[in-house]
């Protein structure tokens, strides 16, 4: 019951429709009553109209009253008979039964309506004085009376008891459709990614939620706005301190050719290697913003060994000092389109990583392979893969996984979620090797 | 050798400049286009360094300017743009070379000699990566180890195709292009057995395998 009340108090749909369904069983209840009970009156008055003409009649017409004995007139039933007697007749009443007339009515009774019980029946009855000076009594059973008035009411609540269920079932369509689009919407909204900050079209709306839906798309063009402002500043920054890094890694270049003693030159070295880290990670931050920004970029239909041939010739002096044996799997090639840059840098980051994360002498294979709609690129390697519980933690910027103590920028599997996300690619993480648990396999399904 | 360099930002000016006089060039350092550009009025140079990002009148502008008056002066552009149009204008207004920051001086160094190469007009007829250089006359080889072999006219055309630029990976098809003229029935395995035989002439690191991908000579260390 609390759970109920809970809901009522929170849903303006479940509101609307038990208030209404309330108001309706309210009127619905009263306007029966009153029905009933006028239907029920306005039938007795009809009876005692009815008692009252037959008096009439009986007393314009002059009409002297012979009792019948007892013998049988077609059409009669001792139930809804009328029955006219001279009042003072009441006295010679022969027995104790309502089948045979006079009736024993009190003398004593005054002129006008009246409900009386007499041989144990109760009866509606009318005294009137005739022109002639003699007393009459008009009477009829309550019994018949009451049956008939109770039916005719009845009768009146007809209506309402077709109406009543049909309102509600109105009422609680009415008011489902009346939400079905607000309920679409945030279905509509709930399916967006986290990228997707265009507006809502606030057309075929109804105007009462439209204000709301107005606001809504102001409030999502403020962060867009304000995401945008980030990653802007993000690439200018990276952008403002690549020019000092060249500068310090020039100035080590220059220290680098000239005569020093041994000790100096020693510490030279890790100073060169931080220098170059350093220029590593900005240039890396600087992707990221670029792939990041949704700017359109032209796309063509690009050739997969043409990008793995250019990474390759890129990335080889590094796999080369490590002695991994680095190639193309694939013989076919296939062509997508996408935009050329955004593919390069994609596949330089997933085979940087892999060259990183490989132990000397591994193994690492690129490969394409072109399936109904999509062209699905791998990068294996033989490193030691990416259990299930970091793999969802990898694409997070600045993460690196434990116990690895590669000098990477940790934004590698950022810039390839970027792009991903950006181009309508899939990317998924698996083990190279199942069994074993062991290699990292990256495939992305290109759109 | 007279470089003038035109660089605004004074980190990278000062280490450039430093970097250029170490190794022998007379360097004179300006900050902005304007200066350049009357600068190269007045003076000789050999070689220009231009930063596109410069107060006043943007590197374009001025490398524009330059060439409008016919001075054919050997141009580097060295910038941290890296907007392929921005590469393209460059280029196509007459730089004779594009660098991008953060660059490393030894890469500069060599850009330098290559336009200088290039533009002295002296025709090209030793390539080189360090590890093994190739006299395109003689059509010899020279290897740390052994020097002056003498190769066959096939040997020589699959090497020199990968030597024109070294690091560049080449499959077997554009091998066989370079190896065979037009109409020459070309064999099979040709490629596999001209590398072999490169090989065994000059040792086995000279030609490197990329597995799927084709063949490569190193860049130049």
């Amino acid at each position: 019951m609390d759970g109920f009340k809970k809901r009522l108090r929170d849903s303006v749909q479940l509101r609307l429709s038990v208030t209404l369904s309330l108001a309706i069983l309210i009127v619905a209840v009263l306007a029966g009553i009153f029905a009933f009970v006028s239907a029920f009156d306005e039938a007795h008055e009809m009876q005692d109209d009815t008692l009252r003409q037959v008096a009439v009649l009986f007393d314009r017409q002059q009409v002297s009253l012979h009792y019948p004995a007892s013998q049988e007139v077609d059409g009669d039933n001792e139930e809804s008979r009328v029955i006219v007697q001279y009042l003072a007749d009441g006295s010679k009443a022969i027995g104790n039964d309502d089948t045979l007339i006079p009736l024993p009515f009190p003398t004593t009774l005054a002129d006008g309506f009246s409900t009386l019980n007499v041989t144990d029946e109760d009866f509606r009855v009318l005294v009137r004085t005739t022109a002639r000076g003699e007393r009459i009594v008009v009477a009829q059973e309550t019994g018949v009376r009451d049956k008939e008035a109770r039916e005719s009411a009845w009768r009146s609540l007809l209506p309402f008891l077709i109406l009543f269920p049909v309102l509600l079932l109105v009422v609680g369509d009415l008011v489902r459709k009346l939400f079905r689009p607000i309920a679409a919407l945030s279905a509509d909204i709930d399916r967006r990614d986290e990228q997707a900050l265009h507006p809502i079209d606030e057309h075929h709306l109804p105007t009462e939620i439209r204000p709301f839906v107005v606001a809504i798309n102001r409030l999502l063009a403020r962060v867009a706005q304000s995401m945008e402002n980030q990653r802007r500043f993000v690439a200018d920054a990276a952008h403002e301190l690549r020019s000092p890094m060249a500068a310090l890694s020039l100035q080590a270049e220059r220290l680098a050719a000239t005569e020093m003693p041994g000790p100096a030159r020693e510490r030279l070295l890790p100073l060169s290697r931080g220098i170059e880290r350093g220029r590593k990670l900005i240039d890396q931050l600087l992707s990221l913003a670029t792939a990041q920004a949704s700017s359109d970029r032209p796309q063509t239909a690009v050739s997969i060994h043409e990008v793995f041939r250019r990474v390759l010739e890129d990335l080889l002096p590094l796999a080369e000092r490590k002695r991994i044996d680095i190639g193309v799997e694939s013989i076919e090639d296939v062509h997508v389109t996408i935009n050329e840059m955004d593919l390069l840098l994609l596949v330089k980051n997933l085979v940087d990583n892999a060259i990183r994360y490989t132990p000397h002498g591994g193994r690492i294979d690129l490969s394409v392979e072109l399936t109904r709609e999509t062209a699905i690129l791998q990068v294996k390697d033989s490193g030691p893969g990416i259990s299930a519980e970091e793999q969802s933690r990898v694409f997070d910027p600045f993460y690196r996984c434990l116990g690895t103590d590669e000098a990477g920028s940790g934004l590698g599997l950022s810039i390839v979620k970027a792009i991903a996300d950006r181009t309508g690619a899939r990317v998924r993480l698996s083990y190279s090797d199942e069994m074993k648990k062991s290699g990292l396999c990256v495939s992305v399904w290109l759109k | 050798m007279r470089i003038l360099l035109v660089e605004d930002d004074l980190m990278i000016g000062e280490a450039t400049q430093g970097a250029l006089n170490d190794a022998s060039y007379a360097t004179d350092w300006v900050k902005n286009g304007l200066t350049a550009l009357a600068t190269l009025d007045t003076q000789h140079y050999d070689l220009v360094l231009l930063d596109l990002g410069l107060p006043g009148k943007d590197g374009l502008d001025v490398l524009d300017s330059i060439r409008t008056r016919n001075n054919p002066v050997p141009l580097l552009i060295i910038t941290a743009r890296d907007d392929l149009g921005d590469r393209l204008r460059g280029l196509d207004g007459g730089a004779d070379d594009y660098l991008l920051k953060p660059f490393d001086m030894a890469e500069l160094l060599a850009r330098i000699r290559a336009v200088l190469r290039r533009k002295g007009g002296a025709a090209l007829s030793v390539l080189d990566n360090g590890l093994v250089s190739l006299d395109l006359i003689s059509k010899q080889a020279t290897t740390l180890e052994n020097s002056d072999v003498q190769l066959s006219s096939r040997e020589f055309a699959l090497l020199q195709a990968l030597m024109i630029r070294p690091g560049a990976i080449l499959s077997r098809s554009e091998l066989e292009d370079r190896i065979y003229g037009w109409g020459n029935e070309v064999e099979s395995n040709a490629v596999e057995f001209l590398i072999h035989a490169l090989r065994r002439k000059l040792g086995s690191h000279v030609i490197k395998n990329v597995r799927g991908m084709g063949w490569m000579v190193s860049k130049s260390v």
